[in-house]
């Protein structure tokens, strides 16, 4: 059968694309930020003076932006998240659940943009009519990223925690544990690494997200701890400059892509262990 | 008082009286306080229990009532301000106030189906091999780990990754086809995904049915296993055209950010919706009514999303329907 051999060979090509495309990503990003890691140099990529005009590309404050407005985004978040998860499988009357899920399905096809234009228009405004700040920054950006994260962690939770074996449950409340005792003593510990793992990959979408976050973070360079203050993150930065840079400028742009591209695989080999871990 | 066998010293042994006692003294004193504690411990624990039900019903409604404002406030923004007849259908404008925006809405739709066109074939392709034509080894395992990155590279890298080799290497230039390469390798993971769990619950005994009639294993997958998992794929490709109109950070620099046109050919630069609330918000003060034209166009790619997800649930439940009637 040599047709069939052919299109054994065929599919294989189709599967190994996904393949290739990371490597090829890795490899042209690589490639094109190249000329900033040895024209620029390391020391001035990671410095914190961030002025493309007089050739300074330091990315200290959009990394510790990224940083910043991520925990911000898991902090509010994942509490959020995994009390969903716990309330879908554990708590929730049947018609509520699906009501819940439905929800939580239709906030995770919500695109980016549109989440973004909320956060600008409502969020916005009302952090800078309490705080008398204008508004943009790290406090917008987590609370943005916060409603991203959620359906993520809120979906891979609940899968967790719907399939852990019944057994664990049935012998917890056989014990006389309350409902709150199970969940605590022995659902969530037995869960743990499945939670962790969405809670990575919650942390993996708020890394990277772009749009939302670029519309309320402020876009400034500076650095700053202030969650009030306007500053920028690695994706915001990377979108809003990507259209006009050239030349230095430019592969400073791609450095920064490859420190994304770094943080994102950091995140999948760490996940990687953890469930190697869970099986061993 | 007993002797040690061993050094002979005298050492004090409590007698057996004395271990009675001990035991009446529990019983009367220590037991009831042992039962206050017990109780104490119950009545904390269901107060406890209590409270986490309560905490968890209302993390749960914070959730869905974060998701409810956003719909409410966007629709409501759109619909008041901006969405008419004439703003759907209507040609933008790039200097002056009162543009439309139906190359947006034209673009973000061809650029799915494009992007459809060439994802579909790859990602089925993909999971047709991942499940019926390998054993978990090697390949499989780097196909996965591949996927797997693939999903958590941020899209904003999709997009530059795809200016570089699509739109510059490829010479493509801004254009639909070029998003559209770009979108298709960003959606490859969830399309291989979906698919895969579509064709991993047809019933094995399907296979084997046909294979025992002598069919070859890429007869039994596209005459049985592939039409038996369509509604699964159906789903799939339905939640992937809501992605890809909904993406913007892909498609800022490999489509474009605003056309005045109705784009026609794929080699053409386009502007899908999303692409274009961003490029109002940046660069829209060159029209006074550029928060009008956001308003609205936010409002429309939201109700095409909200449709795009409940027509994918609504085909899944047709299908089980007819299914459920066939067996």
């Amino acid at each position: 059968m040599a047709r069939e051999k052919y299109i054994k060979m065929l599919l294989m090509a189709c599967a190994s694309l996904s393949f290739l495309a990371i490597l090829l990503i890795f490899l042209f990003i690589f490639q094109e930020s190249l000329p900033a890691i040895t024209r620029i140099g390391i020391p001035n990529l990671f410095s914190a003076a961030w002025n493309p005009d007089k050739g300074q590309y330091g990315m200290l404050a959009f990394l510790i932006g990224t940083l910043l407005s991520t925990l911000g985004g898991l902090l509010i978040g994942a509490p959020l998240g995994i009390g969903t998860a716990v309330f879908l499988d554990q708590v929730a009357p049947s018609r509520m659940a699906n009501v819940i899920r439905r929800g939580v399905e239709l906030l995770a096809g919500i695109p980016s943009v549109v989440i973004g234009w909320f956060g600008l228009i409502i969020l916005v405004p009302f952090i800078a009519r309490i705080t008398g700040s204008a508004g943009y920054g790290i406090a917008a950006a987590s609370v943005v990223l916060a409603v991203m994260v959620l359906p993520t962690i809120t979906a891979l939770g609940a899968e967790t925690l719907r399939s852990l074996p019944p057994e664990l449950k049935e012998a917890s409340v056989a014990m006389g544990a309350t409902r709150w005792q199970t969940i605590r003593k022995v659902l969530l510990p037995a869960g743990k690494e499945g939670i962790l793992v969405a809670v990575v990959l919650g942390m993996g979408r708020a890394i990277g997200e772009t749009m939302a976050v670029q519309m309320v973070v402020g876009n400034s360079s500076q650095l700053t701890l202030n969650p009030f203050q306007p500053t920028g993150t690695l994706t915001s930065n990377l979108v809003t400059n990507m259209g006009e840079a050239v030349g230095n400028f430019r592969a400073a742009l791609f450095a920064q892509a490859l420190v994304l591209l770094i943080l994102s695989m950091i995140l999948i080999v760490s996940i990687r262990f953890i469930t190697r871990k869970k099986e061993a | 008082m007993s002797t040690d066998l061993k050094t002979g010293v005298e050492i004090a042994r409590p007698s057996v009286e004395v271990v009675g006692d001990l035991c009446e003294f529990k019983d009367s004193r220590i037991e009831g306080i042992i039962q206050q504690s017990i109780a104490r411990n119950e009545k904390r624990a269901h107060f406890y229990d209590r409270v986490a039900t309560v905490t968890v019903w209302t993390l749960s409604i914070i959730g869905l009532g974060i998701l409810a404002f956003i719909i409410f406030v966007i629709l409501y923004r759109g619909i008041a301000t901006a969405l008419t007849p004439g703003f759907i259908f209507g040609k933008p404008q790039a200097l002056k106030e009162g543009g439309g925006i139906w190359p947006m809405i034209v673009s973000s739709f061809y650029l799915a189906l494009l992007t459809i066109a060439i994802v579909l074939p790859l990602g089925v392709g993909a999971a047709v091999y991942l499940t019926e034509f390998s054993r978990e080894g090697r390949i499989t395992r780097l196909v996965r780990f591949g996927a797997d990155s693939l999903s958590t590279v941020p899209s904003v890298v999709f997009g530059i990754f795809g200016m570089v080799l699509f739109v510059i290497y490829f010479g493509l230039g801004y254009s639909l086809l070029a998003g559209a390469f770009t979108l298709a390798l960003l959606n490859m993971p969830t399309v291989m995904r979906t698919t895969e769990e579509a064709i991993k619950a047809v019933p094995h005994s399907y296979r084997e049915a046909c294979l025992s009639l002598g069919a070859s294993r890429w007869e039994t997958a596209k005459k049985i296993v592939l039409p038996s998992a369509m509604p699964g794929i159906t789903t799939g490709v339905v939640l992937t055209v809501g992605r890809i109109v909904g993406e913007s950070a892909a498609v800022l620099y490999t489509v474009g950010l605003f056309v005045r046109k109705v784009p026609v050919s794929p080699l053409q630069p386009a502007a899908p919706m999303a692409a274009n609330i961003w490029h109002m918000y940046t660069e829209g003060a060159l029209v006074s009514d550029w928060m009008r034209v956001a308003n609205g166009e936010a409002a429309f790619l939201l109700l095409v999303v909200l449709v795009l997800n409940l027509g994918a649930r609504l085909i899944a439940r047709i299908y089980q329907k007819r299914l459920g009637m066939v067996s």
